[in-house]
C-alpha cells in the first residue's frame, strides 16, 4: 500500500512568493525520509501538507490524509503549547481518547510513553510547568498513542537530550519497521544522515535528492603552492631553505620558484615581502592524481600577479 | 466526537475564558429582568439578546484558546479539519446550555412571575435561537478565519448591531421585535421553532464559509 505521494505540489499564500514549487515526492512504509533545509525554506509547510494539514496550491496529495479512516496521521510541530492546566498525562489521555482509544488503554499508552521517553517531574506534571525539551516529548508521545501510519516530526531533535535521543530513534526505527512511514525535517546533515533511509535538500523552494554516497570524509591535504619572487639585492637573501614549509627552490633567471606547503605560504610571503622580495606569482597547481568526483569541482589554478 | 468535545470543554474550564461571558449574561438578564412583573415574553426577550452576545463571546474564546502549531496537531488527532470543527460547534452550544437554564431560571428570581410550560418553552427555543446566532457569528469571526483578533472583534460587533437592529431581519431582529409585541407565549411557539430552525441553518452556513476560509489561510 502506498502511504504517501505528492506530485507537482506547489505552495503560495495568497499573492505572495512561491513557498514550494514542483515537489515529487513518494513514501513508502518503512521508508524514514529526512528533509533538510534551512530557517524559513518551507519544511514545515511541506510537512503540514504531507500531513494532509494544509492544502497545496497546485498539484496533489493521496495517501493518509486526515479524513480517511484507517490512516492515522501522527504530527509533531515544531513549537507545542497545549492548555496549560492540563498534566501530561491528563492531556495525553485526552488525545488518546480523540483518536479513539478507550480511557484504559490510552492512559496506558500514555504512562508507557511518558516512561520510556523519561518525562521529568512524571506524567502528572503539568504541562506549563515543562521545559521545551520536556514538552516536546509530549508532543512526540500523543503522535504515537496509536500506532500511526504516517509520522511526520517538525524538528524532532532541536530541544532533546541526548538521551531522548536514543528514545526517538528507536521510536522512529519501530514506526519504521511497523510499516508506517516517517517525514522529519532537520537543519543537521549529520543527524538526518544517521537516522534516515533517504534524505532530500530543501532550497528555493524546490526539493533535491542529495548524493547520500558522499561521505563527510576530512578534505584531502591541500596540494603546495609556487610561488614565484623575484628581488631581493644583494646579501639581504633570507635562507629559503630553512624556512618552514619550503619544499622545493629553483632559480629561473632573475626568478626564484619556491614550493610551499599550504599552511605555511602566508608566512613565505611576509618573509619575503619583509627582505624586500617582489612577490611575481602566487599558484596553485592542480593536483596530480585527483579522485573523479573532486576535479570537477576543483577550482582552477589561482593566480595573483602583479 | 464526544472525546473532542470532553477535551475542548475541559481547555475551555481550564482557561476561564468562559468567566467574562457568563458574567456579562448573568449581569444583562438580572438587570434588565429585575423587579419586572410584565409578561415573561419580555424577560425571554432580554434572555435572548443577552445570549446573543454571550455565544458569540464564548465561541470567539473557544476558537482562540489554540495556536496554529496545537489546532494542526488537533487536526491530525481527530482525522479532519471538519470533525474539529464541528466539535468546536458543539462545545460552544453545550457550553450555552447552562446558560439558558440560568436565563430561564434568573427572571423568575428576580422579579415575580407565574411561568407556565408554554413560557418555559418559548423560553428556551428563543435563547437557542440566540444562542445558534451568536455561535455562527463567533465563528466567523474567530482566528483561524480572521488572524488579527482585533479586526475579529470590529467583524463580530459589526455583524451582531447588523442582526439586532435591522428592522424584520430573521431571526434575531424579528424574534426580539415579537417578544416585545406578543404577550401570550402560546402564540409565539410555532413562529419562534420556524426562527430556531432558521438560525440552526444559519449557523450550518457559517461553519462551512469559516471552514473554506480557514483551509485557504492554514
Amino acid at each position: 500500500m502506498l502511504h504517501c505521494e505528492a506530485v507537482a505540489v506547489g505552495k503560495r499564500y495568497g499573492r505572495g512568493p512561491w513557498i514550494l514549487r514542483d515537489i515529487d515526492l513518494r513514501l513508502a512504509p518503512g521508508d524514514v525520509l529526512a528533509v533538510l533545509g534551512a530557517n524559513g525554506s518551507g519544511k514545515s509547510t511541506l510537512l503540514r501538507i504531507l500531513a494532509g494539514l494544509t492544502r497545496p496550491t497546485t498539484g496533489r496529495l493521496t495517501g493518509p490524509a486526515p479524513g480517511s479512516r484507517r490512516a492515522a496521521v501522527g504530527y509533531v510541530p515544531d513549537r507545542f503549547a497545549a492548555q496549560e492546566r492540563l498534566t501530561a498525562a491528563g492531556y495525553l489521555t485526552h488525545l488518546g481518547r480523540i483518536r479513539g482509544l478507550p480511557v484504559t488503554t490510552a492512559r496506558r499508552r500514555a504512562g508507557d510513553l511518558l516512561d520510556r521517553l523519561a518525562l521529568v517531574g512524571g506524567p502528572d506534571a503539568a504541562l506549563r510547568t515543562l521545559s521545551k525539551g520536556n514538552a516536546q516529548k509530549v508532543a512526540l508521545a500523543q503522535a504515537l498513542l496509536v500506532p500511526p501510519d504516517l509520522l511526520v516530526l517538525d524538528e524532532p531533535w532541536s530541544g532533546l537530550d541526548a538521551s531522548a535521543h536514543t528514545v526517538l530513534a528507536e521510536l522512529i526505527a519501530e514506526t519504521a519497521a511497523d510499516g508506517g512511514a516517517v517525514v522529519f525535517t532537520d537543519h543537521r546533515e549529520a543527524v538526518a544522515e544517521a537516522r534516515a533511509t533517504a534524505t532530500r535538500a530543501l532550497a528555493g523552494g524546490r526539493l533535491t535528492a542529495r548524493a547520500d554516497a558522499v561521505p563527510s570524509a576530512p578534505a584531502p591535504p591541500a596540494p603546495p603552492a609556487e610561488i614565484v619572487l623575484t628581488g631581493p639585492p644583494g646579501p639581504a637573501a633570507p635562507d629559503w631553505q630553512v624556512l618552514p614549509g619550503v619544499l622545493a627552490l629553483a632559480r629561473r633567471g632573475p626568478e626564484l620558484h619556491l614550493r610551499v606547503e599550504q599552511p605555511h605560504t602566508d608566512a613565505v610571503l611576509l618573509t619575503a615581502l619583509r627582505h624586500g622580495c617582489s612577490v611575481r606569482a602566487v599558484t596553485r597547481p592542480a593536483p596530480p592524481s585527483a579522485p573523479d568526483a573532486s576535479s570537477a569541482a576543483a577550482p582552477a589554478p589561482r593566480t595573483a600577479a602583479r | 466526537m464526544t472525546a473532542l468535545v470532553r477535551y475542548q470543554l475541559t481547555t475551555l474550564l481550564l482557561s476561564q475564558r468562559y468567566l467574562a461571558p457568563l458574567l456579562l449574561f448573568t449581569g444583562l438578564v438580572a438587570v434588565l429582568t429585575s423587579n419586572d412583573s410584565g409578561p415573561l415574553t419580555a424577560a425571554h426577550g432580554a434572555a435572548a439578546a443577552a445570549m446573543l452576545l454571550a455565544a458569540c463571546w464564548l465561541t470567539m474564546a473557544l476558537t482562540g484558546l489554540e495556536d496554529r502549531p496545537h489546532r494542526a496537531l488537533l487536526t491530525a488527532a481527530t482525522g479532519s479539519r471538519l470533525r474539529l470543527l464541528t466539535g468546536t460547534v458543539l462545545t460552544a452550544l453545550l457550553g450555552c446550555l447552562p446558560l439558558t437554564a440560568l436565563g430561564l431560571a434568573l427572571p423568575l428570581l428576580v422579579g415575580t412571575h407565574t411561568p407556565t410550560a408554554a413560557d418555559l418553552l418559548l423560553g428556551t427555543e428563543a435563547q437557542l435561537t440566540c444562542a445558534c446566532t451568536g455561535t455562527a457569528v463567533g465563528l466567523l469571526a474567530s482566528r483561524p478565519v480572521v488572524r488579527r483578533q482585533g479586526y475579529g472583534l470590529l467583524l463580530a460587533l459589526a455583524l451582531l448591531l447588523a442582526l439586532t437592529v435591522s428592522k424584520g431581519l430573521p431571526p434575531v431582529n424579528l424574534l426580539l421585535t415579537r417578544l416585545s409585541a406578543h404577550h401570550d407565549s402560546a402564540d409565539l411557539l410555532a413562529s419562534t421553532a420556524l426562527l430556531l430552525a432558521l438560525a440552526a441553518a444559519l449557523l450550518a452556513a457559517a461553519a462551512a464559509l469559516a471552514h473554506t476560509v480557514a483551509a485557504r489561510r492554514d
